[in-house]
Formats: C-alpha cells, structure tokens, sequence
C-alpha cells in the first residue's frame, strides 16, 4: 500500500499543532537543516492507530526539547522546573494530537490508542517507517514518524501511558 | 458559570482550563469520563463540560451518552474537545447528544468562539455571532 499522508502533509499538521498550541505563532517549527547531522533522541512518545490501515505516528527528540516543548504547552517560563511526569504528558499529548490529525487522513476510518512515551520508540519489528520529517524546533532537533504496521499489530509493548 | 474540563492528559485539560478562567469561568477537572460522572453525580452542577474523546475506563463519548440518558444533567453544555476530527466521529459525537465540537489542535480563539456561538459568552463585534 502507497504511503497514506504525505511528507507535506505531516509537516503542515504539525506546523498547524505548534502554532496552535506551543508557539501561539506559525514560523517556530521549520525543516531540519539538511547537512547538519541531527543529534541523538533520548525521548519518544507515539500512538498507534488500528484499523484497515494500521500505523504508528511517532515524536522523538531530547529530554532538553521534551522539557522546553511541557514549558512552552503549559505556559511556563524558560528554565522554570517542570517535573518528569508533566513532560512525558505533555510529550504524550502531542503525540496525540500529530496521531488524530494523521488519522483523519486515512482513507479509511482507524481507531486512535492512547499515547505513550518512553525513552525510545519499541523496537519492534512488525513496522516501516513511510514519512519521516525531521524538523527544528528553536534550535532543538525533532523527528516526526508515520509508520506503518501489519493490520494483525497489537499496541506495542514498551513505554509508559501517560 | 461552571466548566468541568474532561481529559486524560494534565497538559490538555491545563490548557484548556486556563482559557476557560481567562474567559471566567470557574473550573472542575476530571480525568476520564468515569470521574467526571462521579463529580456529577456527587451532586456538583456545570454549565459546561469540555471533554476529550479517547480516555481509559471511560470515553469521552459514553461520558456524553451517560450525561444525556435521563434529565438530571439536560442543562449541561456538553462540548467535544478532541483530536478525533472525521466526519463520522463528528456526526456520532453530536447524535449522541453533544453540542459542539472543537478538533484539536486549537487557539484560545477558536475555543472562545465556539462558547459565543453556545451562547455561554455574550458574542463581540467583527466576532462569532
């Protein structure tokens, strides 16, 4: 089966979140710059999604970003103590909302799971990554993946719900 | 006027919930729909409910079917808050008895307009009427 979203099109769904949730402004969420070699993710955080089209959209970056990104969410100032668990929320949220958005994109009606966040994405072998846009964030480095699994997935195991 | 926001994500129902008081509204939080049936039914009145679709032990949409089976919480405002964002979850959403739907991601503004056009917010000029 063909890619169901393209690269575009995840890149204007999280544009459309960023401005709209963490930016309060378009413009802060541009393209990686392609020579520069992106740094290592210690953070990810995904949700699957279940149906004729089974898939996964997935959010890894570092724990640097992780925490700026629960700052810039909850209306907290740089720098301001943000605990653990409210960025694996956060982180988890925007997972979500990427999920949905690339859900309703499918040609056909899937069902959302719960986010879920962990310090790497499963390593599961049932997937393929079909979109991969990698992306800037304030100078921070953050990768959005659209996978896709086998209709027979389940959730993946790894992570923790939020 | 009263809000009870429903989501399973602190970040969200945060968000929302400090627009709603920007807005002035006074705010309960729940974070399934099994907690904020038990806040309804502990006898705490709302004039509006924000709730989020997909939560564990219960969903946003059996939270809405619940509110409207009988007449002891027709006055609530119930609104979808969601990333759940096809036409057929719209239409079932609403069928089931909410009043409104807001596709996240959203603006402040775009949660204020839906509120005037609810009438839970008096409409401004050049705005939603």
């Amino acid at each position: 089966m063909d890619a169901p979203v393209a690269e575009g099109e995840v890149l204007a769904i999280a544009a459309q979140i960023f401005a709209a949730l963490v930016d309060g402004e378009e413009g802060r969420l541009v393209p990686w710059p392609a020579p520069q070699p992106e740094p290592e993710h210690d953070v990810a955080a995904w949700v699957d999604v279940a149906g004729p089209w089974a898939g996964r959209a997935s959010l890894e970056t570092s724990s640097d970003a992780a925490a700026d990104l629960a700052r810039a969410l909850l209306g907290l100032a740089p720098g301001a103590p943000v605990p653990d668990d409210e960025v694996a929320d956060a982180l988890g949220e925007l997972a979500n909302v990427l999920g949905g958005n690339v859900k309703a994109l499918l040609p056909h009606y899937g069902a959302l799971g719960l986010p879920r966040v962990a310090g790497a994405l499963p390593g599961d072998d049932e997937g393929r990554a079909v979109r991969r846009v990698p992306l800037a964030w304030h100078g921070h480095s953050l990768v959005l993946t659209v996978w896709e699994r086998s209709p027979l997935a389940g959730a993946a195991d790894g992570g923790e719900v939020r | 006027m009263r809000a009870l926001v429903v989501d399973d994500s602190r970040t969200m129902r945060r968000i929302v919930a400090a627009t709603l008081q920007d807005l002035g509204f006074e705010i309960a939080e729940a974070e399934n729909g099994a907690a904020a049936l038990a806040l309804l039914e502990s006898g705490l009145t709302f004039d509006l409910a924000c709730v989020d679709w997909n939560m564990p032990q219960m969903d946003g949409l059996e939270f809405v079917s619940q509110v409207r089976t009988g007449n002891r919480w027709r006055a609530i405002t119930l609104m979808m808050v969601t990333t759940e964002s096809e036409q057929e979850q719209i239409v079932r959403a609403l069928a089931a008895g909410a009043h409104e739907y807001l596709i996240k991601p959203f603006s402040p503004d775009a949660l204020r307009d839906k509120l005037q056009l609810l009438g839970l917010l008096p409409a401004v000029a050049g705005g939603v009427a």
